[in-house]
């Protein structure tokens, strides 16, 4: 009986405990296994999607405007960033973030070219063929940005292990820029010019472009001009009839337009506070503005710089200025969401209500008001508004680049032809919303000497990619930051300062006194410094060694075979 | 006769039974004796006196009886004769009613009030004033119900006593509402009212030397006197009587090892435990289990439903859970009813909680003029530059402005604007118990509610706990448990701490009138707290247990046990648009403020399970005499399942609608995942007792992990302890030393593993996300993939081997305690995220790292005694330890701290300082970081560069070296308990002895330029200002955006200071009422009491800092608690 009794009660805790040892082979729920992906065209395709992922592209997405505020472009209060500074090092956060990134990138467009070959059976060779140049398109730009940023840096192209990655030291970025060209010439041979109706992803105009783009940057302006001149070939692309328009978030598409990545609010990629540059009577804060350096830059509508036009008028400096100024820069007494922009005035129109409000836009009453007086309005618009996001696209390569890279390369081979004019004139002719050809309208370019040329083209490049990310990168390949980022950053007086400048007669400038600009279209404003009319906020600072970013911390000290940048 | 205490302590030794009712016919006081002592204690003599002529002698502990030497000889004496002739010497005076004799001082022998005189001696029992003294049977047990046999029972107010019976029963005369005190050597005493003329059931509870008490351990229980690993226990009320909502908080300083550190005292954060410090880089939290099951969180408990706690220190402790004892583990046991009691108990608190300390900022004219100091320096100190950003008319005529202006020049005081002076909290508890030989169930509910010092937040918990043993039959009883937490946090959409001390005075959150201002430029976190919404959390845990214990034979237990648990976690947060207005528009909004722009609604919820099944045998052998043995084998398994779902939408056109479908269409996002992991465990122990002198434990458990590749999942982990009871052995005996009660020796080594790495890293996991797209003019979102992380395919168990030496010891009669631990820990294969190239794209994967070399020690002393009616106790723990890595094959960079061969873990790593430049000279001529440094920057020392020997510049790569670690050492803990009558009171207080902090950034840097300066820097910087002679004593670098960025903020010595702090951390006095003013209201029990939490602490930490606050977000708090504890 007790047997029986001792037999029941075992058996039925058994059964409790459940007999069912828990399956310990578990594998991931809601995520994939790159064990087995690649395997057909959709796996692959999902792949190459990550790519376009605004978050691969840090160094263009990482804020609005995101490297123009390390350069002369920018002006933003008494605030500098570290790089403008002079004081990044390899623990500075955009130096290891920026590397971080792009290697992500060159991983992920590895893993996807040494995987093709899984898919051989499934997918044809023509397309295969087709995601390949993709790839290649992708693993290109991302060397492009990593061996002009650093220099010689590590070379990957294949599968590595973790024993393998410590054994790698810094490539020549020669050598990187050979693979880096013979990506590109991959995606040019396989990619389509369009893509019709199906998503806009890269195309053979891109790959010409950006491989133009790096060529320049190298400072290899044969290949540069001969990519640029391909690009133009294609017939693709044609300058977007309105400048101004061009940068508004609902342009999506537009034949200038030839790489970009859209943002969207509705599908939840943004960019945040966008009311750091828009005017704080319609609500934002006012933060950054475009400098007056480049408010200077822009010539007269004579061609001539302001320090040389006779159009130039120091108290009322928007007139007879070349028109991207008054698009790049509210221009002052002119409409601007909603409210007359002026900051010398106590009051301004609202002209939603039609009454005279309190001019939160001048230093008179707010003492954030922009401290230069500048607005920018280049790609603003009132969709900025509403939340203090925008979903202004990241428009990374566009035709008048491509057509100022043409000429500039022609111009420094020296072979100054009617195509480089062409080119240049193209660009400026749009500006002023008239063909190239009616020179008569508009101050076409006819300058044939390299030198001279030269300090247009540089300038030309300023002004109609101003707050586009690429003032800075050619500041340093021309190698001139370390004369234009030295200089302190100029603005208004404060409030008691200003009501001074206004009462003599000094506003918006002092009179008497112009800006030099040298032959390099830098711009230096201390002859109105010297004056007392206007004040020094912070002092940029420069040293060489910044022409590269430093090799971050991190890799120097776990890794024998890298070495830091010079300088660090 | 008036009892002073209920604690009293009574000596009987009986030698036969005796019972009061047929005792009368000879009086005791005449029966004849002989006795013959010299020099003998009294209590010996006494002793022997009970045993000769068959009477109790009861006394209240005095130093005469314990320490009073007295010589008799005595033959065929009447016990009267022998007892004045025994004690009149001493001052004391005696008293008889049936055989129990009270002794008491000669001095007080006029007071009490209804002893009998010495005259009185023969006054019978009859004469006793009662009305109608009734019998009162009844019955006395132990609490597991076994009857106690020769108990006495004694009327209080009265000399009516008697004892019980062999089965425990016992009449007594005894009218309604008397107290009877039961007691009973080696037991507790209890008093009961005698509220019916029926039948009483009493359970005493025993009296356990420290010695005797039970220990939880793995899997099972174990006396203290018998533990061969490191274990410390907490009990219960120690916890409870704390008075605070979380668990986690309150064990902060009661034990030894375990250490409790607290972020904030906002309600509902909990503290974070780490038993034996930190042991790897991920989860460092121990394992807990409840009633033996496994918990997310130690808070899932009520400190009131706690019978005791155990931490598992040593290996050879908590190896029995293998997988994942690494990180200690800690055994919580909930209360149960005990046999024949049936009680209901309510506990209500209320409380005041006010800030203990806050930072102080400069005034708004400091302000204006440290923020031109800092553009000045920022813009090169330009001659005439000095007003860069408020000019010197706007400064001083800014305090007239504000008397005629004050919304256009306000002062603004943010501290006092976002700071509550108080917040209250509330807490009721209610305990049902209720025992039988057959059931005994404990069912608990308690409710509390605590606020916050900032608007809008609270913290709001309900737990609910029963305990249910059942006896079905003769082979089987069950346990079934089952607790059920909810908790709602409500929180306001932002958490306003950090700007009542960063905001600058000259915005403010509110017009004159009252309308929402744009505060800085629309930033304006009070109306955010205010007006903004709500980001509020639920949680519900469900844990329940069922266990069946089988008992075959004797000695043989097996148990089963099924315990699911099912936690649900529920967010809402509505943040809804917040409109301001200008000061001179009065009737509309003229925009939004900055994070309240649109109305969103974010909710999400998370759902986890776990199922632990367990099937354990216990057997103990007694196989010859002294030889004792016990084995205990088990399984185990574990499943863990997590799902999330989450759900958004953004632009609600309404503010009232916090749902969903209220929301547009478009800026809808949905998301959701999951993920599982399971154990699987095999356990087996044997325990090996001979003459409880030697005594020898060996644990091994064989653990499988899904989170490893078949091939690398399993792993073992023995560990074997030996206990030498040093006391026990004769040759110790021999030596007389009569201060030592006690001394266990105790060793053990052991392996214990850890896995916590996340769920799959073994495998190449492809992470989905989202790309857009331009397609025909508008933007399309697709589906990306990419492998984000490295997947180390071989991955397998980090295993820490762990050796621990200790000694148990008690001296002069159990009132001095000692317990010493020393340890040493291997960690082999810790798993650690080393850095791997960045360039190989991934994020750094976890590995089987290298080794870690752990040394510490932790000790408790403790002390009790009492005298007279005063008891108390105090107690003090100390630990410390100190972790250095090993050959590891890399390098972890976490923040400013490093983990490297040769580092402690986590150890602060930076440049080392050399004070501040002085000039432009001492800049020029000096190695330097970068182009950004001037005069009054911190200057680094150039301790190498590439070759290996200073390169004469400062890089991060060369420059920045180990700085001491950031660990807390030297961890103590207090507490002092004293008894005095119905009064008692306790002090806890806690610290760290020494630890090397970090000035964060919070507390020293103005971040942006609407961020005030702390008042601690002011007149204490390097400044243009001031005399070399000042700037060469200057405390801190001088003002610049730049330079605190890019140069004197980095790691670096210059802002480590000594962190160490001592905190008094719970004072309570409480006071208990006299029976008869209880009884008369037909209660059990009450006691009132006070009691005041964080009061007080002493730190080096800057001024208006709290040490155990952290952060900016944070703030700790002072409690003030006032309650109620009734049992009816």
């Amino acid at each position: 009986m007790k047997k029986n009794i001792l037999l029941i009660y075992v058996s039925s805790m058994l059964m409790l405990i459940g007999g069912c040892a828990r399956n310990l082979d578990l594998n991931p729920l809601s995520e994939g296994s790159s064990e087995n992906w690649f395997k057909n065209e959709n796996e692959i395709t999902l792949a190459l999607n990550d790519l376009y992922r605004s978050d691969l592209w840090y160094i263009e997405s990482n804020r609005l405007f995101s490297t123009d505020r390390y350069s002369d472009d920018w002006s933003q209060r008494e605030q500098l960033y570290e790089w403008a500074a002079g004081a990044t090092t390899g623990m500075t956060g955009e130096v290891i973030n920026i590397w971080q990134t792009l290697y992500k990138g060159v991983a992920r467009s590895n893993t996807i070219l040494y995987s093709l070959d899984r898919a051989t059976d499934n997918v044809s060779e023509e397309r295969l063929n087709q995601l390949r140049g993709e790839a290649s398109f992708f693993r290109a730009c991302f060397y492009s940005y990593l061996i002009f940023l650093y220099g010689d840096v590590p070379f990957v192209t294949d599968y590595i292990t973790i024993e393998q990655a410590f054994e790698l030291g810094r490539t020549d970025k020669n050598v990187i820029l050979k693979q880096v060209y013979d990506d590109f010439d991959v995606a040019i041979q396989y990619l389509p010019t369009s893509y019709g109706n199906d998503l806009m992803r890269v195309t053979k105009g891109a790959a010409y472009a950006f491989k133009a783009r790096i060529a320049a940057w190298m400072l290899d302006y044969r290949t540069c001009a001969e990519a640029a001149k391909a690009c133009i070939d294609l017939d693709e692309y044609s300058l977007h009839p309105d400048y101004g328009d061009l940068f508004l978030s609902k342009t999506h598409t537009s034949p200038e337009l030839i790489f970009t990545i859209p943002r969207s609010l509705a599908l939840m990629n943004d960019a945040l506070a966008s009311n750091s540059f828009y005017i704080r009577n319609a609500g934002g804060t006012a933060v950054a503005q475009p400098s007056w350096e480049l408010f200077c830059a822009y010539t007269c509508t004579d061609g001539l710089p302001v320090d040389e036009s006779t159009l130039y008028d120091p108290q009322q400096p928007f007139k007879n200025r070349d028109p991207r100024c008054a698009a790049t820069m509210v221009e002052f007494g002119t409409e601007h969401l909603g409210f007359i922009y002026d900051p010398g005035a106590e009051k301004v129109l609202n002209l939603t209500t039609n009454k005279m409000v309190t001019n939160k836009d001048a230093l008179l009453n707010d003492q954030f008001a922009a401290y230069n007086g500048m607005c920018l309005k280049k790609g603003v618009d009132e969709e900025w508004m509403d939340d203090k996001k925008t979903e202004t696209g990241i428009k990374l390569m566009r035709y008048a680049d491509v057509l100022l890279m043409y000429a500039e390369a022609k111009m420094e081979l020296n072979e100054i032809d009617a195509s480089v004019l062409e080119a240049i004139n193209k660009v400026r002719a749009r500006a002023y919303k008239v063909a190239h050809t009616q020179t008569g309208d508009y101050p076409a370019v006819t300058e044939t000497d390299q030198a001279r040329l030269r300090t247009i083209i540089r300038n030309e490049r300023r002004v109609e990619l101003a707050w586009e990310n690429r003032r800075w990168f050619d500041l340093l390949r021309w190698r001139l930051a370390e004369i234009a980022l030295v200089r302190p950053v100029y603005c208004l007086p404060v409030k008691e300062g200003l009501i001074a400048n206004i009462a003599s007669g000094d506003y918006f400038f002092p009179k008497g006194v112009l800006p030099e600009i040298d032959e390099n279209g830098l711009v230096d404003l201390s002859p109105l410094f010297a004056t007392g009319k206007i004040r020094a906020v912070v002092q940029r600072k420069f040293d060489p060694r910044q022409y590269l970013f430093p090799i971050p911390s991190k890799e120097v000290q776990i890794n024998n075979n890298i070495q830091q940048n010079p300088g660090y | 006769m008036k009892r002073k205490t209920l604690h009293t302590l009574c000596v009987l030794i009986l030698t036969q039974l005796v019972f009061a009712a047929n005792s009368y016919a000879q009086p005791y006081e005449q029966k004849k004796l002989s006795l013959k002592y010299s020099s003998a204690s009294l209590k010996t003599i006494l002793n022997a006196i009970e045993k000769k002529a068959g009477v109790v002698i009861m006394f209240e502990a005095t130093d005469a009886i314990k320490k009073e030497k007295a010589s008799i000889s005595v033959t065929n004496q009447m016990l009267s004769q022998v007892l004045d002739q025994l004690l009149k010497p001493v001052g004391m005076e005696w008293a008889i009613r049936g055989n129990v004799i009270r002794l008491y001082k000669t001095k007080n022998a006029k007071t009490p009030p209804s002893t009998p005189q010495p005259a009185a001696r023969n006054t019978s029992l009859t004469s006793v004033p009662n009305t109608d003294p009734g019998p009162v049977k009844g019955q006395v047990t132990d609490s597991t119900g076994a009857p106690l046999a020769g108990a006495t029972v004694y009327v209080k107010g009265t000399s009516i006593a008697t004892k019980t019976d062999a089965q425990g029963n016992f009449t007594i005369p005894a009218e309604k509402g008397q107290v009877l005190e039961i007691s009973f050597v080696g037991y507790n005493n209890k008093e009961v009212v005698v509220r019916e003329q029926g039948q009483l059931a009493i359970a005493l509870s025993v009296m356990e030397t420290s010695l005797d008490q039970l220990v939880v351990i793995g899997y099972g229980t174990q006396k203290q006197r018998d533990l061969t690993g490191a274990v410390s226990t907490v009990k219960g009320e120690e916890v409870s009587k704390r008075n605070e909502v979380l668990l986690s908080t309150s064990l902060q300083g009661l034990a030894p090892g375990v250490a409790v550190t607290r972020a904030s005292s906002i309600p509902g954060n909990h503290a974070t435990i780490r038993v034996r410090g930190i042991t790897t880089i991920g989860d460092s939290d121990p394992l807990i289990l409840v009633d033996g099951v496994p918990v997310d969180n130690i808070d899932i408990v009520n400190p009131n439903d706690v019978e005791n706690i155990s931490v598992l220190k040593d290996a050879a402790s908590a190896s029995i859970y293998g997988a994942r004892a690494s990180a200690g583990v800690i055994l919580i046991t909930t209360k149960k009813a005990k046999n024949n009691e049936l009680n209901l108990e309510y506990q209500g608190n209320f409380g005041i909680t006010q800030l203990t300390e806050f930072p102080a900022t400069v005034d708004y004219k400091r302000y204006m003029e440290m923020i031109n100091e800092i553009a000045w320096n920022d813009g090169g100190n330009q001659a005439g530059a000095e007003y860069g950003i408020y000019s010197k008319d706007f400064i001083d005529s800014y305090a007239a402005n504000h008397q005629s202006d004050p919304d256009r020049f306000p002062i603004t005081n943010w501290s006092d604007i976002v700071l509550k002076k108080s917040a209250p909290y509330t807490r009721h508890g209610l305990n049902l118990s209720y025992g039988n030989k057959a059931v005994k169930s404990k069912i608990s509910l308690n409710y509390e509610k605590s606020d916050a010092l900032t608007d809008n937040r609270s913290f709001e918990r309900i737990t609910s706990r029963m305990n249910n043993d059942i006896a079905i039959n003769k082979y089987l009883t069950a346990e079934v448990g089952a607790s059920f937490v909810h908790e709602l946090r409500e929180n306001a959409n932002i958490n306003p701490v950090s700007i009542a001390y960063k905001y600058g005075p000259l915005w403010t959150p509110y017009w004159s009138d009252g309308r929402v201002s744009d505060g800085r430029n629309g930033a304006n976190t009070w109306a955010r707290v205010k007006y903004g919404g709500y980001d509020n959390g639920w949680d519900d845990q469900f844990l329940g247990r069922i266990a069946l214990n089988f008992k075959p034979v004797k000695n043989l237990t097996i148990t089963g046990t099924l315990a699911p648990t099912i936690q649900v976690h529920k967010e809402k947060k509505f943040n809804k648009q917040v409109p301001y207005y200008e000061l001179d528009n009065t009737t509309s909004p003229s925009g939004f403020i900055d994070g309240s722009l649109t109305t969103s609604l974010r909710e999400a919820r998370n759902e986890v399970r776990t199922m632990t099944k367990q099937l354990i045998a216990n057997y103990s052998l007694n196989i010859v005499n002294r030889h004792y043995l016990t084995f205990m084998a088990g399984y185990e398994d574990y499943y863990r399942f997590t799902e999330r779902l989450g759900a958004s939408s953004d632009n609600f056109l309404l503010t009232d609608f916090p749902y969903l479908d209220r929301a547009p269409l478009d800026y809808m996002l949905n998301t959701g995942n999951a993920s599982e992991v399971a154990y699987r465990s095999y356990f087996g122990r044997i325990a090996y007792d001979f003459d409880k002198k030697y005594l020898i434990q060996a644990n091994l458990r064989y653990d499988g992990s899904s989170r490893f590749h078949p091939d690398y999942r399993w792993a073992s982990f023995p560990s074997v302890s030996l206990g030498w009871v040093l006391s026990e052995e004769n040759f110790f005996k021999n030596l007389h030393i009569g201060a030592i009660d006690f001394i266990k020796l105790r060793g053990s080594l052991g392996t214990l593993g850890n896995e916590r790495i996340g769920s799959y890293p073994y495998q190449s996991v492809l992470n989905f996300s989202n790309a857009l797209f331009v397609q025909g003019g508008t933007v399309v979102a697709r589906t990306t993939a990419a492998q984000q992380s490295y997947a180390i395919r071989n991955i397998s168990w980090e295993t820490t081997e762990s050796w621990n030496a200790g000694l148990d010891a008690r001296f002069l009669g159990d009132r001095l305690s000692l317990t010493v631990d020393y340890y040493r820990k291997n960690t082999k294969d810790m798993l650690l995220a080393l850095e791997i190239p960045d360039y190989m794209g991934y994020s750094n994967p976890s590995q089987n790292a290298g080794l870690m070399h752990t040394k510490g020690w932790d000790a408790q002393l403790g002390w009790r005694d009492k005298i007279g009616d005063f008891r108390y106790s105090v107690s003090v723990n100390m630990s410390d330890y100190k972790s250095v890595m090993g050959n590891l094959s890399g390098i972890v960079y976490d923040g400013d701290q490093i983990i490297r061969e040769g580092s402690e873990f986590n150890e602060w790593y930076g440049y080392v300082s050399d004070g501040l430049y002085q000039s432009a000279h001492d800049v020029d001529n000096s190695p330097k970081l970068s182009v950004v440094v001037a005069p009054g920057d911190v200057k680094y020392k150039d301790i190498s560069g590439p070759d290996g020997v200073p390169d004469g510049k400062i890089s991060p790569e060369y420059d920045r070296v180990l700085l001491g670690g950031s660990l807390p050492r030297y961890l103590y803990g207090g507490n002092l308990n004293a008894q005095y009558k119905g009064f008692d009171a306790s002090l806890v207080f806690q610290g760290v002895g020494k630890q090397t902090s970090r000035i964060t950034e919070d507390m020293v840097y103005q971040t942006v330029a609407w961020h005030t300066f702390p008042d601690f820097v002011d007149g204490n910087y390097f400044s243009q200002y001031k005399t070399e002679e000042q700037n060469r004593n200057a405390k801190y670098p001088r003002l610049s955006q730049l330079s605190y960025q890019g140069n004197n903020y980095k790691m670096s010595d210059f802002w480590l200071f000594d962190g160490s702090y001592f905190r008094l951390k719970n004072i309570t006095f409480g006071y208990t009422l006299p029976p008869t003013w209880t009884d008369a209201a037909k209660l059990a029990h009450v006691r009132i009491y006070a009691s005041a939490t964080d009061l007080f602490s002493l730190s080096k930490y800057p001024k208006g800092w709290d040490p155990e606050a952290g952060s900016a977000v944070a703030y700790v708090s002072k409690t003030w608690n006032f309650g109620i504890q009734v049992r009816f």
